[in-house]
C-alpha cells in the first residue's frame, strides 16, 4: 500500500495547493468588485475658479481562472521473482501526476459625460467618442448600400 | 431563482454625497455584477446625478450619447438587412 499512501499524499498536495490558488483568486475577484462602486464611476472634483467639475465614466472589468489536476495511472505492480523458494518481490511504482492553474483578467474605462457645477447650477455635458460612432456609420451605410443594390438588382432583373 | 439573483446581480448604487456651495450632489451609478464559480464580470454605468438645495431635489440623468448613437445605427443596420430579405423572398 505504500503506493498508494505517496499517491494520496501527493493528491493532497496537489488539492492544499489549488484550494490556495482559489482563495488568492477569490481575493482578486473581491478586488475586482471595486469597480461596481460609484467611485470608480465619478472622479474627484476638479475645482477651477467658481466652477467644479466632475468626469463620470463606464466602467467595465472582467476575470476569470481556472485551474486542474490529473493522475496518471500507476505502473503495474511488476513481480520480480527472486531466487529459487525466495519471496517474489513487489516493484513500487508511484504514479504520475500533474496541476495547474491559472487566470487572466481585463477592464476598460470609458467617459460618458461631464458634470459641471458652478453658480448657474449643474449642467451635465455628454462625451463623444467620434471613433465608435465613425465605426458604426460605416457599418451601418455598408448596410444601407448592399440592400440598395440588392434591390436594384431584383428590380432589373 | 435564488441561485440566478446570486449569479447576476443588477443595482443603482448611491455615492458619498458632494457638498458644492448650497448644494448637495449625490452621485448615481448603475451595476450590473455577473458571478460565476471561476470569475466573473462587471459593469458599471453612470445613471444620474441628484441635486438637492434646501428642500428642493432635482434628478439630473446623464445620457450615454455615443451608446445610443451605437445603438440607433445598428438598428439602421439590422432594419436594411430585414427589408433585403424580405424583398429578395
Amino acid at each position: 500500500m505504500k503506493g498508494g499512501i505517496a499517491v494520496s499524499d501527493t493528491f493532497s498536495d496537489f488539492t492544499q495547493a489549488i484550494g490556495k490558488q482559489r482563495e488568492q483568486n477569490m481575493g482578486l475577484m473581491e478586488k475586482l468588485l471595486v469597480a461596481a462602486q460609484p467611485g470608480a464611476v465619478y472622479s474627484e472634483p476638479v475645482s477651477s475658479g467658481n466652477y467644479m467639475i466632475i468626469t463620470a465614466s463606464e466602467v467595465s472589468a472582467g476575470g476569470g481562472f481556472g485551474g486542474g489536476l490529473g493522475f496518471g495511472t500507476p505502473s503495474t505492480d511488476d513481480e520480480v521473482s527472486g531466487d529459487e523458494g525466495a519471496r517474489p518481490q513487489r516493484q513500487e511504482s508511484r504514479g504520475g501526476g500533474g496541476g495547474g492553474s491559472g487566470g487572466g483578467g481585463g477592464s476598460a474605462g470609458r467617459p460618458v459625460a461631464v458634470i459641471i457645477i458652478g453658480p448657474d447650477g449643474v449642467d451635465v455635458k455628454p462625451v463623444i467618442d467620434a471613433t465608435k460612432i465613425a465605426l458604426a456609420a460605416l457599418t451601418a451605410l455598408g448596410a444601407i448600400v448592399m440592400t440598395l443594390r440588392r434591390m436594384r438588382k431584383l428590380s432589373h432583373g | 431563482m435564488l441561485r440566478l439573483q446570486r449569479l447576476i446581480q443588477s443595482h443603482i448604487v448611491s455615492g458619498a454625497p458632494l457638498i458644492a456651495g448650497e448644494a448637495t450632489l449625490t452621485p448615481q451609478s448603475h451595476a450590473l455584477i455577473v458571478r460565476w464559480p471561476s470569475g466573473g464580470f462587471i459593469w458599471n454605468r453612470p445613471v444620474a446625478i441628484l441635486v438637492e438645495r434646501g428642500a428642493q431635489a432635482q434628478r439630473i440623468p446623464i445620457r450615454d450619447l455615443t451608446r445610443i448613437v451605437q445603438l440607433g445605427l445598428l438598428g439602421l443596420s439590422v432594419v436594411c438587412i430585414i427589408v433585403s430579405w424580405l424583398h429578395m423572398r
